[in-house]
């Protein structure tokens, strides 16, 4: 059963809000850096401008300071309509001309340093307290000529920080309304996006809810080109699906007719049994209705095995096996059977070959191939079992061959004797026709190939190639 | 109502207490509160203030009717007087300071001098009639001109002040030494008007040089030049508070007030809770009656001076107001360009230039 573990539509929308509220909380926190800067740009030049204007107007008459400070000046400052406002005008020795006698300590020598560094006065900001608020201040520098005397003159203007504050804020609200905004409108587009998207999904599930459980024709359905091999892919499994119950079919109806046809012969054969009066006769009778009820057994093992084997493939993983121990206990278990028949098991090969696999299944595929040569051997035969690597194709493939001396397999049966009860019609050995078929299941489930040959001088070599798996270890 | 009607008689009785305070003018008058119980320590609400106690003490009224068990002690000083006194001596610092010099209440405010109040009233009032919730404007007054019409013998009032510098120079002897004008050197309101001529007007300079030949008499109160003005020591008085002016041109016909038609220039009354008042909270409660629709109300109505708010109604209301001839209104505005009023540098220059004007100027603030 397929797990359900998260929908991928609560992951995009988890994903894609995420992503969004980081994006905005990036832009709301570059907003607010831009407010304060903002802000405190323009007020500055609000007080720079004001500092400007103030000493604008002072001159010197007659050696003396003349000082008309213009209104402008201060309305400059009262644009910021809720800040307090301090001033102060100073002379080169630092007396207070006009305005606030006590302003904070006021840098003069940076002012003056910067004055002959860039050979004229610089505006210089900074912060202090004062009347128990922070204020921001700037302090300006005026050089005046007279005939030959130089006069310095100090501008200090400072404002208070409100309404800086207030446009930073002001500017941050701005930000956070349009970020929320944005926010909700982008959500709401994604999450329109989304549900487009995930529509052919949706479409796919309706189209395949909507069948009838028999139908398992090719869905029809126009999808995006990420979702097509998805949907290849349900295509192809269904055809897989139709394959296998079509097969699955006709090996029910094969084997009821396989277990059918026996149970009537030994019913029709004990009746005769029954009705015999030759004492010589009925025991022959009696004796054939033994041998078609072991085909029988026979061939019910094979079927049972069989499912379970099917049944394996779908719930054991693979494990590392050692396929030449198991090929020689195989051999061993067999070689009593074997010898009651007078056949002779000779196992060749020295290498030691480690491969992905399901053991038991391997197992069985070895005897079904093993007693079917053994089976078909002449009395006095050897049944020859190599394990061997060979180089194909520049690539090094472990082969296994099963050769017997018996009548071979005239080469347009080769091609069917895989089949489900397929039994070559001048056959004449006993059989249910189910193994060699088995056996090549699990050959495929373990991705080998099988392969016929003709023994020389006469029967047949059955080839089983171990393509180069990954984990394939062995060692000569 | 009986009782309050009886302590209202005892009111005016005690009211009357006049007496001089460190050489300057200073009134005091108490307000003793409506139901004192005997043995209760009485809470008292200092207001300093440079408003005619008849005009402001509707307000009081209203104040001791709303809080019953609180008296009011009030002194009244001229604007400069009233500065100096916060500056110098915080131990006798006011609950309440009410001027109409704004530039002063405003260095006062932009020091750190006022408590910060977010008056729920505020809403009744114009924006720009306080500054950062710690100065309040509550009225509108324009500055005025008063004539003694006799001495036009007929003709037109002059409307303006280029009429006006027309007539002293059409009547040039008889006003020598017959005009009334605020010694800026002693009062803050005085000066504060003056200083703002100076910045709206082109006239400001041949004013003051007319006044100066015409040795204009200078006073430091309202009610001084308006009876100077009564009584025909002089004929005409220069940027009078149009409230005292308008009731004395209704006692005395012949005392014509003017606003200038060229501009009207209009100052707001201020108030303001010192930091450092003991009694904040009376303090607040006050500021809230001030700027409360009852209280702008009582101002339009039995004050006298016009309140700021444009909604009440009144004889004294702005929409009475703007319906007598007049110049455009330019009010003062309750802001930063006030620091400006209050510059040392430039304080010097214009007392310099007044001075220089004002040579033979003789000086009438004491009657």
């Amino acid at each position: 059963m397929a797990k359900a573990t998260t929908s991928i539509r609560r992951q995009l929308i988890l994903m894609v809000a995420t992503v969004l509220i980081v994006i905005n909380v990036i832009a709301l926190w570059s907003a607010h850096i831009y407010a304060n800067r903002a802000a405190k740009e323009s007020y500055d030049r609000l007080l720079y401008g004001s500092a400007l204007q103030m000493a604008e107007n002072i001159n010197l008459l007659d050696s003396q300071f003349f000082i008309d400070l213009p209104v402008s000046a201060f309305e400059t400052l009262a644009l910021s309509t809720s800040d307090r406002a301090f001033y102060s005008i100073m002379n080169g020795q630092y007396q207070v001309l006009t305005g606030y006698k006590d302003l904070p300590s006021i840098p003069f020598t940076q002012l003056l340093q910067q004055s002959i560094e860039k050979e004229k006065f610089v505006p210089i900001y900074y912060e202090a307290m004062y009347h128990g608020e922070t204020v921001r201040f700037v302090a300006l520098g005026k050089r005046l000529l007279e005939a030959d005397s130089v006069n310095d003159v100090f501008i200090i203007v400072g404002q208070t920080l409100d309404a800086r504050r207030a446009a930073a804020t002001e500017i941050s609200h701005m930000a956070l309304q349009f970020v929320t905004l944005f926010f909700f409108i982008t959500l709401l587009l994604l999450l329109f996006v989304i549900w487009r998207v995930l529509q052919p999904l949706q479409a796919i599930k309706q189209a395949i809810t909507e069948r009838s459980p028999q139908e398992l024709s090719p869905l029809e359905a126009k999808v995006p080109s990420e979702i097509a091999p998805l949907l290849k892919s349900i295509n192809y499994f269904m055809a897989q699906l139709d394959n296998t119950l079509i097969r699955l079919k006709r090996f029910t109806a094969e084997a009821a007719h396989q277990i059918r046809t026996p149970l009537a012969g030994l019913n029709s054969q004990a009746q005769n049994a029954l009705d015999e009066t030759d004492e010589e006769l009925r025991q022959k009778q009696l004796q054939h209705i033994l041998e078609s009820s072991n085909v029988l057994t026979n061939t019910v093992n094979q079927l049972l095995s069989r499912a379970t084997l099917t049944h394996r493939y779908q719930s054991h993983p693979f494990s590392p096996v050692a396929l030449d121990h198991v090929i020689k206990e195989t051999c061993r278990e067999l070689v009593v059977w074997a010898l009651e028949r007078q056949v002779e098991i000779e196992y060749i090969g020295d290498i030691q070959v480690t491969i992905k696999g399901d053991e038991f299944a391997l197992k069985q595929m070895l005897q079904n191939i093993i007693e079917n040569a053994i089976k078909y051997s002449p009395k006095g035969g050897v049944v020859e079992v190599e394990l061997m690597m060979m180089d194909e194709l520049s690539q090094t493939s472990i082969v296994l061959q099963i050769r017997d001396q018996g009548v071979g397999v005239p080469d347009q049966d080769k091609e069917h004797i895989f089949e489900y009860f397929y039994r070559s019609p001048d056959n004449f050995a006993s059989g249910s026709g189910i193994g060699l078929s088995i056996a090549k299941e699990v050959a495929e489930h373990h991705d080998a190939r099988f392969h016929l040959k003709d023994n020389q001088p006469t029967g047949l070599i059955v080839e089983v190639i171990f393509s180069q798996q990954k984990g394939l270890s062995y060692e000569s | 109502m009986k009782v309050s009607c009886l302590l209202g008689l005892c009111f005016i009785l005690l009211s009357q207490m006049v007496f001089a305070d460190s050489g300057q003018q200073s009134s005091y008058v108490a307000f003793p509160s409506l139901d004192k119980k005997l043995n209760q320590q009485e809470a008292v609400l200092i207001v300093h203030g440079a408003i005619n106690h008849q005009a402001i003490s509707p307000l009081f009224r209203a104040y001791q009717e709303r809080y019953p068990n609180i008296a009011i002690h009030y002194t009244e000083s001229n604007t400069r007087h009233l500065y100096e006194q916060f500056i110098s001596q915080p131990n006798t610092r006011p609950d309440v300071m009410l001027s109409p010099a704004m530039d002063l209440q405003f260095k006062l405010a932009n020091d750190g001098y006022a408590l910060a109040y977010d008056s729920p009233e505020l809403v009744n009032v114009p924006k720009d009639s306080h500054w950062r919730n710690e100065l309040f404007g509550f009225t509108y007054e324009p500055i005025v001109t008063a004539i003694n019409a006799d001495i036009l013998a007929g003709a037109a009032l002059p409307q303006s002040r280029e009429q006006l510098l027309n007539l002293i120079r059409s009547k040039n002897h008889l006003l020598d030494d017959k005009i009334g004008l605020f010694d800026i050197q002693q009062s803050g309101f005085g000066y504060l008007a003056w200083a703002y001529d100076g910045q709206q007007s082109r006239s400001y300079g041949r004013l003051l040089e007319a006044f100066g030949t015409h040795q204009a008499r200078l006073y430091t109160e309202t009610s001084l030049m308006l009876n100077a003005l009564l009584k025909g020591q002089i004929f005409v008085a220069y940027n009078l508070v149009g409230a005292y002016s308008y009731q004395w041109s209704q006692a005395y016909s012949w005392i014509k007030t003017i606003m200038p038609t060229d501009y009207t220039t209009i100052i707001m009354r201020t108030a303001f809770i010192p930091r450092d008042a003991k009694q904040a909270t009376l303090a607040k409660r006050f500021i809230d009656l001030l700027l409360s629709p009852e209280g702008q109300h009582i101002l339009a109505n039995q004050s006298g001076v016009t309140p700021i708010s444009t909604k009440v109604k009144g004889p004294y209301s702005r929409d009475e107001l703007s319906k007598l001839p007049h110049g455009i209104f330019r009010p003062i505005p309750l802001g930063l360009e006030l620091l400006l009023q209050t510059d040392d540098a430039k304080k010097r220059l214009i007392y310099h230039e007044w001075d220089s004007a004002m040579l033979y100027a003789p000086n009438d603030s004491t009657p």
